[in-house]
């Protein structure tokens, strides 16, 4: 029944899923202590409108993806730096606004082009050896970055003004966070699709969120439960022929809502509700 | 220096650590401090007290270098305030008004303190030995050594503002600045904050700078009083600056004075 292990594609998308999994988990942990999950959301689309003006012009793609994914969390970072519009409402824009220039890109291409529909729903079993690469260049970057600056980013997640007042550089470490986020949602592209990259960063992190109340355990669980059901994920689309990104996302939100329910949080919770 | 009609009595002989110069903080249109000129001498404890909206927690903001003034100077540790470096921030311990901060964050009570190290240590260093020993002995100074591991969220509020405390103790600070520090505790508790506050003052030398509405919990324990409405109204001896025709001018109806001399602040609690 494992006999498609032995194939290389097979093995290629069960690394890239892992390491795609594995990133996006971790730095899940940061993007929700600071309360950044939309921001994550709003990159996927940029980068997806990226990807498809490289197709649409014979650009490099991912370069574009790249781009486009930095311009909008800076642009969402300022806004919020500025405290002019709520965040909410500048990322709602953003995201729409995107998603709008990535249609009209599809739109002016001549042909119908099924490599930039894999881009939006993710196709892991079509990872090419230099994607491969790619990916995995670009996950040691992120995460010897993330690893560097743990303790800050930490800080900044727990409360960013604080770290600022005792001496932690909190707004270069700030923008370092939406930078790794938007290189995250570049490198998952591929694997689980614009659509999809939000729910790994999400769904592993708040998962882990509600079994522990450490941080370094924290980015454990969340690490294991990110790399975990991206590899089942991509066994069981390759065993019943199932989309692997749906999969991957399903598996995830089924673990979320069982932790949800033996959560010792939760119960602690309405402990604090009875006792008022 | 002073403006007209303004009590200000400094103790000579010292150096000040912190000195205001004619500041103004907020933004055009919207002036949240106005020609403030102060100097906090080193090992002071200074109460800052002033109606809500009076610029209280403008002025720590300040004191942190968080917020440039945008007429007049401000001088920390001889320093501008807008050329303040990170080391230099870190050594003013602070803790914020209660709620900046998400209770329910995963973390536990010595992690929390350990943060309090982050500043001095800089960026791409790891935490060692002694700065692990530094957090324990400012958890042993707030008397929560015992709970080191306990989950931050589990702490009662009164402890978790120990932990905040302990946390500014950690970056081995010369200046401590606590803005409303027992808010939402029971009487107790903020007896029991207002203590370890002083004792930390007498003890480790410390500057304070501690803003409350509660006037009457700290004038005997300050050793200068800093009355704020936008402007200084005063800064000198509780006994100089707790005077009716100075009060009256800043609280107006807010005030009673009951016939023990002790002064009430009816402040409404204008909760958002």
């Amino acid at each position: 029944m494992l006999d498609f292990l032995a194939y290389d594609f097979m093995q290629r998308s069960l690394l890239a899923a892992a390491m795609v999994g594995g990133l996006c988990s971790v730095i899940g942990v940061f993007v929700v202590l600071r309360g950044l999950a939309f921001v994550g959301a709003g990159t996927s689309h940029a980068a997806f409108a990226g990807v498809a003006l490289g197709y649409l012009m014979g650009w490099p793609p991912l370069l574009l993806a790249i781009l486009f994914g930095l311009a909008t969390v800076w642009i969402t970072g300022w806004v919020e730096e500025r405290g002019r519009m709520k965040l909410d409402v500048s990322i709602g824009i953003l995201y729409t606004t995107t998603m709008a220039l990535g249609i009209l890109f599809i739109g002016l291409m001549k042909t119908y082009n099924a490599e930039v529909y894999g881009y939006l729903f993710g196709s892991v079993l079509s990872v090419t050896p230099e994607e491969l690469r790619i990916i995995g260049a670009l996950s040691v970057l992120v995460l010897s970055l993330l690893l560097l600056f743990a303790k800050e980013l930490y800080f900044i997640a727990f409360d960013q003004e604080m770290a600022e007042a005792s001496g932690v550089p909190a707004r270069q470490m700030f923008f370092l966070l939406l930078t790794l986020v938007a290189l995250t949602v570049v490198v998952s592209l591929k694997t689980v699709g614009a659509i999809l990259v939000f729910a790994m960063i999400l769904i592993p992190a708040s998962t882990a969120y509600q079994l522990t109340h450490s941080l370094s355990t924290l980015t454990l669980y969340s690490a294991f439960i990110g790399i975990t059901t991206s590899v089942l994920g991509v066994l069981i689309s390759a065993i019943w022929d199932i989309p692997s990104g749906p999969a991957i996302v399903l598996l995830a939100t089924a673990l979320f809502f069982t932790a949800i329910l033996f959560s010792p949080k939760r119960v602690r919770r309405t402990g604090v509700v009875h006792s008022h | 220096m002073s403006p007209d009609g303004i009590v200000e009595s400094v103790s000579t002989g010292r150096t000040p650590i912190i000195r205001f110069d004619h500041a103004s903080f907020g933004f055009p249109g919207l002036i949240a401090l106005k020609d403030i000129s102060l100097s906090i001498y080193d090992g002071e404890f200074v109460g800052v007290i002033g109606p809500n909206g009076s610029g209280k927690t403008t002025l720590c903001r300040a004191v942190l270098g968080l917020l440039p003034p945008v007429e007049g100077h401000l001088h920390i540790f001889d320093c501008a305030c807008n050329e303040l470096r990170c080391h230099h921030r870190a050594q003013i311990g602070y803790l914020p008004q209660k709620g900046v901060v998400d209770r329910n964050f995963p973390v536990t009570v010595l992690e929390t303190v350990m943060m309090g190290r982050y500043g001095a240590l800089g960026l791409l260093k790891r935490p060692g030995k002694k700065d692990r020993q530094i957090a324990m002995e400012a958890l042993a100074q707030v008397s929560m050594e015992s709970h080191k591991d306990t989950a931050l969220g589990h702490l009662s509020g009164g402890q978790q503002q120990r932990v905040f405390i302990a946390r500014a103790l950690a970056q081995q600070p010369k200046v401590l600045i606590l803005d409303e520090p027992t808010t939402g505790l029971d009487i107790t508790m903020q007896h029991n904050v207002i203590e370890l506050v002083q004792h930390l003052h007498d003890e480790l030398k410390l500057t304070v700078l501690l803003i409350t509405h509660d006037i009457n919990m700290i004038r005997s324990r300050v050793d200068r009083l800093v009355l704020l409405k936008t402007r200084l109204y005063a800064a000198g001896p509780p006994a100089e600056v707790l005077k009716p025709e100075i009060l009256h001018q800043v609280y107006g109806k807010e005030l009673v004075i009951t016939e023990k001399d002790l002064v009430i602040v009816e402040d409404y609690h204008h909760h958002h």
